[in-house]
């Protein structure tokens, strides 16, 4: 794999082994921080190397670099690099059929810019007084100079501005790429739903990934040329800014952010529970639907993240309407989830036993959120360790568990080696059940009232009686931790000496099992496809009649299905019954 | 009903024991008007309270899957509110989950899959089933929230008019709360104004109007026990009201990181009785007129009370 390589398969694998590696250093800073609230103060074990003086134990001045680190390490250099940068990167042009990418430098272009941000965040660590510190939400004044003097908060900053230049790059280009370069017969119908997923979530990158920019360089030059925008108080002289204004421009990115990075795993659940209930999504189009509605209805929600910033009365009451809004498509799509295993074949692989725990985290993920966008019972919920529950659940667990659905199902694909299917079942249960422990430990803490980010949560006396919790919920993360050995082993056995993988091993009918080599070569596909149905054409009867199986390819002709009738948009009618064969209505 | 249960024994401060022989002498007063506007929730306190050896301000009858107590007037209602919602939620969890299960269990590797994506009706029933829900769940969350706010987070009014009600500005600083009351004159930033660092004192039973801002960076004013969360900003003053169920002491906690010693921006707040109250407050008023230093302009701050 040549490092320089365009073909958006080589910058996938670019981005898999970066996002790994961070979902891997996001990791251990969770441990630490949870470490932390089970036994405060105590050394970390294993952590003396970096932290001689305290002998490995965090001070205040680490813990709050490390759960800074913790939120934008995850957030910007591993689950969005993994859903986008790895399966995005892969699958779409397969899925759509395409040779490449639209712009398959600007895709390369987009690694390198976040692989320096990468370095950047890693160089964070060297520096004095060590990375940023300020919170991932970098709200100033706090992320000013002024509080948080040193270089690193100012190189994460940096660091920031090249992942969001990076994930517009990608949206810019998966966007041109879906509008523009889908196969021939491939109507907007017919995409698989990853693919809508991943459409839907790239929109909202090139829509609000802009406004992050701007905040960013805005705070940038607050902290670096003396500008004032954010700055107010004490520390402003001669008029100043206002603080407020970076926290609405922030969570005007912030909360399409929260969809951009599980809208791409909402699309994988919708395939996978289709492909391994052996029958067509149920409502495909009211599902795609939904997903379109909670995109354009995720730039409307966002200050339910500032009801406690003394906003006024009107904005407070729209903002709890417009988010409890966003429940009712999400619901929509979740019952047609659950509609498309009834009646099904269940299929209990890897990767549908991931989008199975997938349905379940993000479930709870999105029920416990609701407490949060009205704002009466917002106020004893605000701040606290529910909601860091919550969001863990939707963008972590749900986000996580939906990176290895498509990791597990598209794994073949990517490498041409068939994964131990043992260990990945293994992994994906003991991940799901044990982020349940630990997000649901939060929950509960949360509820009881501990705030977030507390170095030592039980200098509040109403909090001590968490500590037992607390400590259950930190050996359920450190399990969940030891239980990504599993998948770790099962990955490098497998890209040794795994054995190669079948065409089709889950039997599928999308483009790219069905009309590319595992791994597909340079142009994917020796021939273009041409596409005659949706992406679910399964335990169709004239399949099964004519073939003797219970999937059709999405480009395959179906014998004495009539050829010229495909893709040619302009006469639908003139298709037969047969060749609409698994087709969406 | 005693306070004993309640104080902090290691910032206890040497006045704290003639406040509290107060504070038992006026019981009978404070039992005598609370009546009327007593949540149901009260008695959870006495509970609370009858462990005197206790040092925790609150954690003597807290439990881990439950709210922190409230000693609120108005907080029954959002923890009510709040258990409903769950409820709602539990159900809603049970069922997507249960169904997922019934679903995998009874259809796994069955010999036929239904060949179509679901008929007009049974997308019909997805969406109508969706909508009845979010119908009943969002709808009852918005409802009731909607009654909170009109009636008492965004009611102004309640504080504006009672004659009794007690103001304090609130100035928060990396890392404490500054609360200024307003004195005798009534007037803030005036030679009389009390001034206390992470202690604040109100009556029981009376509305109190606090404004907030901040010097430095964005804090947190919460108090766990009262429901009440608001952020103290640079350039803005924010305001918000409660009222004291009870006597008692609670904690006031900054829920916004501010920086490295974010954890240990920890206030307490004392419900008096409104003699012990107002005694307090002329005895430090006092002190105050004494102690002011005209030179010493980091100390005068403060501002015109802002209308609601």
């Amino acid at each position: 794999m040549s490092l320089l390589s365009l073909d958006h398969k080589d910058v996938a694998r670019r981005y898999l082994w970066s996002g790994l590696g961070f979902l891997l250093l996001g990791g251990l800073l969770a441990l630490a921080i949870r470490w932390q609230w089970a036994w405060p103060g105590q050394p970390v074990p294993g952590l003396a190397w970096a932290l001689p003086e305290s002998r490995g134990a965090l001070t205040p001045p680490t813990y709050t670099a490390v759960f800074t680190m913790h939120g934008l390490v995850m957030i910007f250099f591993a689950v969005t690099p993994l859903l986008f940068g790895a399966l995005g990167h892969f699958v779409l042009p397969l899925a759509i059929g395409a040779r490449g990418l639209a712009f398959p430098r600007l895709s390369a272009l987009g690694y390198w810019v976040y692989a320096l941000g990468g370095v950047l965040v890693l160089a964070s660590f060297a520096v004095r007084l060590g990375p940023a510190s300020a919170g991932w939400t970098a709200y100033p004044p706090l992320s000013t100079s002024a509080f948080t003097p040193g270089l690193g908060q100012t190189l994460v900053t940096v660091a920031v501005l090249c992942a969001g230049t990076s994930a517009f790059t990608y949206g810019l280009n998966f966007v041109v790429t879906v509008a523009r370069c889908r196969a021939p017969g491939m109507t907007w119908g017919r995409l698989p739903l990853t693919v809508w997923g991943l459409f839907f979530a790239s929109v909202l990158n090139v829509l609000f990934v802009p406004v992050l920019a701007a905040a960013t360089a805005l705070l940038l030059m607050d902290r670096l040329l003396g500008t004032q925008f954010f700055i107010a108080g004490a520390a402003a002289v001669g008029g100043g800014g206002d603080p407020v204004v970076y926290q609405h421009l922030f969570w005007l990115f912030g909360h399409p952010e929260v969809y951009i990075l599980i809208l791409p795993a909402w699309g994988m659940v919708g395939d996978l529970v289709a492909f391994f209930s052996r029958k067509p999504a149920h409502g495909y189009r009211l599902t795609a639907g939904a997903m379109g509605t909670v995109s354009a209805l995720s730039g409307l929600v966002y200050a339910h993240h500032l009801f406690t910033s003394g906003m006024s009365p009107l904005l407070g009451r729209t903002f709890m309407v417009l988010t409890l809004l966003i429940s009712l498509p999400a619901e929509v799509m979740f019952l047609n989830w659950l509609m498309t295993l009834w009646r099904g074949s269940v299929r209990l692989t890897s990767p549908m036993l991931a989008a199975l725990a997938t349905m379940v985290v993000f479930g709870l993920g999105g029920i416990t959120g609701l407490a949060l966008g009205a704002v009466a019972t917002d106020v004893p919920l605000h701040g606290t360790l529910w909601v860091v529950g919550h969001f863990h659940l939707t963008m972590g667990a749900a986000s996580f568990l939906g990176v290895f659905a498509g990791l597990y199902f598209w794994f073949p694909k990517m490498f041409g080696r068939a994964l131990h299917e043992g260990l990945a079942k293994v992994h994906v249960l003991s991940s799901a059940v044990l982020f349940l422990g630990v997000f649901g430990g939060q929950l509960a803490a949360g509820y009881a009232g501990q705030l977030r980010r507390l170095y030592d949560p039980y200098q509040y006396t109403y909090l001590k009686h968490l500590l037992p919790l607390n400590q259950w919920t930190t050996v359920c993360a450190f399990l969940l931790g030891a239980a990504q050995v599993v998948f770790v082993v099962n990955l490098v056995w497998t890209l040794r000496r795994g054995r190669a993988a079948e065409a089709n091993p889950w039997q599928v009918g999308t483009l790219e099992w069905t009309c590319a080599a595992s791994p597909p070569g340079e142009g994917n596909f020796t021939q273009i496809p041409v596409v005659l149905r949706g992406p679910h054409a399964l335990s169709q009867p004239e399949v099964l009649e004519r073939l003797g199986r219970d999937w059709i390819g999405q480009a395959e002709v179906l014998p004495g299905e009539a050829r010229q009738g495909a893709g040619d948009e302009a006469m639908p009618a003139s298709e037969g019954p047969v060749s609409t064969v698994g087709s969406v209505t | 009903m005693s306070v004993e249960g309640k104080s902090q024994p290691s910032s206890d401060l040497p006045s704290d024991t003639s406040e509290r022989t107060l504070a038992l002498r006026e019981d009978a007063t404070i039992n005598g008007h609370r009546t009327d506007d007593a949540p149901p929730g009260v008695d959870k306190s006495v509970e609370g309270k009858s462990q005197p050896s206790s040092n925790a301000p609150s954690a003597t009858s807290a439990r881990t899957l439950a709210l922190p107590e409230d000693a609120s007037v108005d907080g029954h209602r959002i923890d009510a509110l709040l258990g409903w919602s769950h409820r709602f939620e539990a159900g809603m969890a049970a069922l997507a989950l249960g169904w997922m299960v019934v679903a995998v269990w009874r259809f796994r590797n069955a010999k036929r899959a239904a060949s179509d994506g679901g008929t007009k009706r049974s997308r019909a029933w997805v969406f109508g089933l969706a909508l009845s829900t979010f119908l009943v769940v969002d709808g009852a969350l918005l409802v009731g929230s909607e009654g909170y706010l009109r009636d008492v987070l965004w009611n102004l009014q309640v504080p504006a008019t009672d004659p009794r009600t007690v103001r304090i500005e609130i100035n928060a600083h990396q890392w404490s709360w500054e609360a200024r009351y307003a004195g005798e004159d009534n007037r803030f930033n005036t030679s009389d104004d009390v001034v206390t660092w992470n202690d604040l004192r109100v009556p029981a039973g009376v509305p109190v109007w606090v404004q907030l801002v901040s010097t430095d960076v964005v804090h947190g004013f919460s108090l766990p026990n009262f429901r009440v969360k608001l952020d103290a900003i640079p350039g803005r003053v924010n305001q918000t009201w409660f009222r004291a169920a009870r006597e008692g002491t609670w904690e006031v906690a900054c829920y916004q990181h501010c920086g490295t010693s974010h954890y240990r921006m920890r206030g307490e707040l004392r419900a008096l009785s409104d003699e012990a109250y107002a005694a307090w407050l002329r005895e430090a008023g006092r002190q105050a007129v004494q102690a002011y230093d005209v030179d010493d302009s980091a100390a005068h701050w403060g501002w015109e009370w802002k209308a609601p």
